[in-house]
């Protein structure tokens, strides 16, 4: 009975292949190149990204764009796209963001196109290119930054006649100051997910990752990791922090009950704050980041880019609709009305619609400051080839910060040697 | 990438086992070869068209998969320098294997499965037995409203039962947390020391009633005679049902603990959806967690080893347990 079993499996087995040779396999038509219009598929899923694109194929006839709206990136979307490059059927082009920009790189699923965007370099700050490529070369097109500001409650430092800190000294001295004036309130939630720590990290000149000719640094460990992450850990031991979830209706409840007075965050918080704590309408302000003695280098959490697929059977002119995306005045306009998004573009940032009041806080023009902040983020930051692994491993670490298992430097530790042994596991170059 | 036993889903209902048609045909030793296999391909063809669709499926969704995982599983793509050059895929032999019996973070998720496998699948199908007994016997009434009542709980999804139960555990929403608060008891569902447990307690909420069903269809199918045989014998009530009516459904028993024992092993939705209030739950915490996260670190070579790992695993515990009751029965 056994053999016989055997010899049905291997009989199965046997046919299995023939079918996975033949029949299930997907096939995968490259698209030749036609006489017709370019067709380049376009995978995102920020809102308004599909009425640019309609936009485009209203006075472009030569290039049609098909937009295709999958999960938010984080949530699945790069696996999609990530499995997709795989098996060969990946759209041209991909929002990807910057933190997850050089594991696409490394992934090897996207494609040079530095000559295509050479005569618009101008349009971009320095800092913005560097997170689309390595060693000068882009591989796609930015579209948004994301730099950070203190959002607040100006009714209530007003009310217990606390400053707005400038400096990060005067921010712990504004900490003590709350729970002062009010034992149930606290200034701030500890920052416990990784990529909007990176934020602080970024603005404390305290990269995570560096390129040394032909191999990868990786600094979670360094001074000045430790730097920043001591001044929140000090903070939080010393009772002045919330521990709510970050993202979570908790502390959405807390900002908008005021037992939560400030949020320093990028860009989009803004939106985060007014969607989630309706209680507190006009009740919030906006003033720049708090520096760092010695500096006013600003950090950044966040901003996508359009980045050009490896399989790109048209990468000039899916390049040239990225760029139009990103600087077109009408299809900036949509996206800031749609998405919100602090525009990475010269001529983007130039676009009245950020001059606009806003209601939400008190009628402060709050795109303005986030204007003139994107100009000062700091330079120096790289993202690692392997941030998924990168960050799962710190937001672990950083996640066990409220139960007083673990410390900041714990989890910047725990992220270094995670990182390492990963990336040397994977053949990467480790200096 | 698929995981060998069904992918990332906890617990799904369970595929019908057809017992393949040879093992029915009684083959008569006076029979020569020939005729018994002429009468078996005649079999063959009739049954053909009720077992191809199965085979087929079972085939594309599940033995090729498997088998394309295990092939993955003995390469690994290298790179070079900063590996902007690309990448070549190598045959790696057993390294990834060696790789995941080296992999704590991987060793410990299996470790927490098994924990909450201990603790939650003896209890809830203790509950369900006592459930299903219940129901069946002539005592009870309002039968069908209970059964369906039950079996609620199965039919939500795992994701949005995870939602609702988040909420419940949170520890600044909970309105339980603020009610053992007010009573002077200061109780988190969240810590790491509660989480299997809180886990367990949505499984066993969801999954109880399902068990129930099972055990429930089969203790209908004993016979109503051996229940007068044994009144007539003195044995009623609770005595009859556990000594009488339970050892005659030990099969259905047998599968459910096979499905709650898999079903544990391939804990995905509950963790998953409940680490937006619980951070300290880590993004490795069952296998398939941990499976996942390879996959999202375009490492596909070694998620494929650790869901061949999870998958012999399962497969090694199942045939263990069906071979320790058949044991029991033969004795």
């Amino acid at each position: 009975m056994i053999k016989r079993r055997a010899r049905l499996t291997a009989a199965a087995i046997l046919a299995a292949t023939t079918i996975m040779l033949s029949g299930c396999s997907s096939s995968s038509s490259p698209t030749a190149e036609s006489k017709g219009p370019a067709d380049i598929t376009f995978w995102g899923w920020a809102a308004g990204y599909d009425k640019s694109v309609a936009l485009w194929n209203k006075t472009h006839p030569d290039i049609h764009v098909k937009y295709e709206a999958v999960t938010n990136g984080g949530a699945g979307g790069y696996d999609k796209m990530l499995t997709a490059a795989k098996a060969g059927n990946a759209p041209c082009l991909a929002q990807v963001g910057y933190e997850t920009f050089s594991s696409f790189l490394a992934a090897g699923v996207l494609q040079d196109v530095s000559t295509y965007v050479e005569k618009d370099r101008a349009e971009f700050p320095n800092w913005v290119w560097n997170n689309v490529g390595v060693d000068g070369k882009a591989y796609g097109v930015p579209v948004d930054t994301a730099p950070m500001a203190m959002f607040y409650r100006t009714d209530l430092f007003t009310k217990a006649h606390i400053a707005v800190p400038k400096t990060w000294d005067e921010f712990a001295a504004a900490a003590a100051a709350v729970k002062a004036a009010d034992p149930s309130s606290r200034i701030m939630n500890l920052p416990t997910d990784p990529y909007l720590y990176a934020g602080f990290a970024w603005q404390g000149g305290a990269p995570w990752f560096g390129v040394k000719g032909d191999s990868w640094s990786v600094s979670f460990d360094s001074p000045a990791n430790r730097k920043v992450g001591d001044y929140w850990q000090g903070l939080f031991d010393k009772g002045l922090l919330t521990s709510y979830p970050a993202f979570d209706a908790s502390l959405y409840s807390a900002w908008s009950k005021g037992t939560v007075w400030a949020e320093v965050g990028p860009v989009w918080s803004a939106s985060l704050i007014r969607d989630n704590a309706a209680g507190s309408t006009g009740k919030w302000g906006v003033a720049p980041m708090p520096r760092w003695a010695g500096s006013d280098a600003v950090g950044n959490s966040g901003g996508s880019a359009t980045a050009v697929m490896k399989d790109c059977a048209h990468p000039k002119e899916a390049t040239e609709f990225a760029m139009w995306m990103s600087t077109n005045n009408d299809s900036v306009s949509n996206l800031i009305a749609s998405a919100a998004i602090l525009p990475a573009s010269k001529s983007g940032l130039a676009n009245s619609a950020l001059d606009a009041p806003q209601a939400y806080y008190g009628g402060q023009r709050i795109y303005q400051l986030f204007r003139s902040e994107s100009a000062k983020v700091n330079d120096g930051w790289v993202w690692g080839p392997i941030m998924s692994t990168s960050a799962t491993s710190l937001g672990d670490g950083l996640g066990r910060i409220h139960t007083k298992k673990g410390t900041y430097q714990d989890a910047l530790d725990g992220a270094q040697k995670s990182t390492v042994t990963a990336l040397k596991s994977q053949g990467f170059s480790v200096s | 990438m698929t995981i060998p036993g069904g992918g990332p889903r906890s617990r799904g209902p369970p595929l019908p086992r057809t017992r393949s048609s040879s093992e029915k045909v009684t083959v008569s030793s006076v029979t020569s070869a020939v005729t018994n296999r002429r009468r078996r391909l005649r079999e063959l063809r009739r049954a053909a068209p009720f077992v191809l669709p199965f085979l087929l499926l079972f085939v594309c969704v599940y033995l090729i998969p498997t088998g394309y995982s295990l092939e993955q599983s003995f390469f690994a793509v290298k790179r070079s320098g900063l590996g902007l050059t690309g990448s070549r895929t190598v045959f790696a032999g057993f390294d990834n294997y060696v790789q995941v019996f080296h992999d704590t973070d991987f060793l410990d998720s299996l470790g927490r499965v098994a924990f909450i496998g201990v603790i939650q699948v003896p209890l809830m199908l203790a509950i369900a037995l006592v459930l299903a007994l219940m129901l069946d016997s002539a005592a009870a009434r309002g039968g069908r409203l209970f059964r369906v009542a039950y079996f609620v709980p199965y039919g939500l999804p795992g994701v949005i039962a995870g939602l609702v139960w988040s909420f419940l555990y949170a520890p600044s929403l909970s309105p339980v947390t603020r009610l053992l608060d007010s009573a002077g008891i200061h109780a988190s569902f969240v810590s790491d020391a509660a989480l299997p447990f809180s886990i367990a307690n949505i499984l066993t909420w969801a999954w109880t009633g399902y068990n129930t069903i099972l055990m429930y269809a089969a203790l209908q199918a004993v016979p109503q005679e051996t229940m007068e045989a044994a009144a007539l014998d003195g044995c009623t009530g609770w005595k009859a049902a556990l000594l009488v009516k339970v050892p005659q459904i030990r099969p259905a028993l047998l599968m459910t603990l096979v499905f709650s024992i898999i079903g544990t092993f391939q804990l995905y939705n509950e963790p998953a959806t409940m680490k937006s209030v619980a951070p300290n739950l880590s993004s490795t915490y069952t296998p398939i967690m941990a499976t996942l996260r390879s996959v999202s670190s375009n490492n596909f070579n070694y998620a494929a080893t650790q869901s061949v790992v999870l998958g012999a695993l399962i497969c090694v515990l199942s045939v263990a347990v069906f071979r320790a009751s058949a044991k029991r029965t033969d004795s």
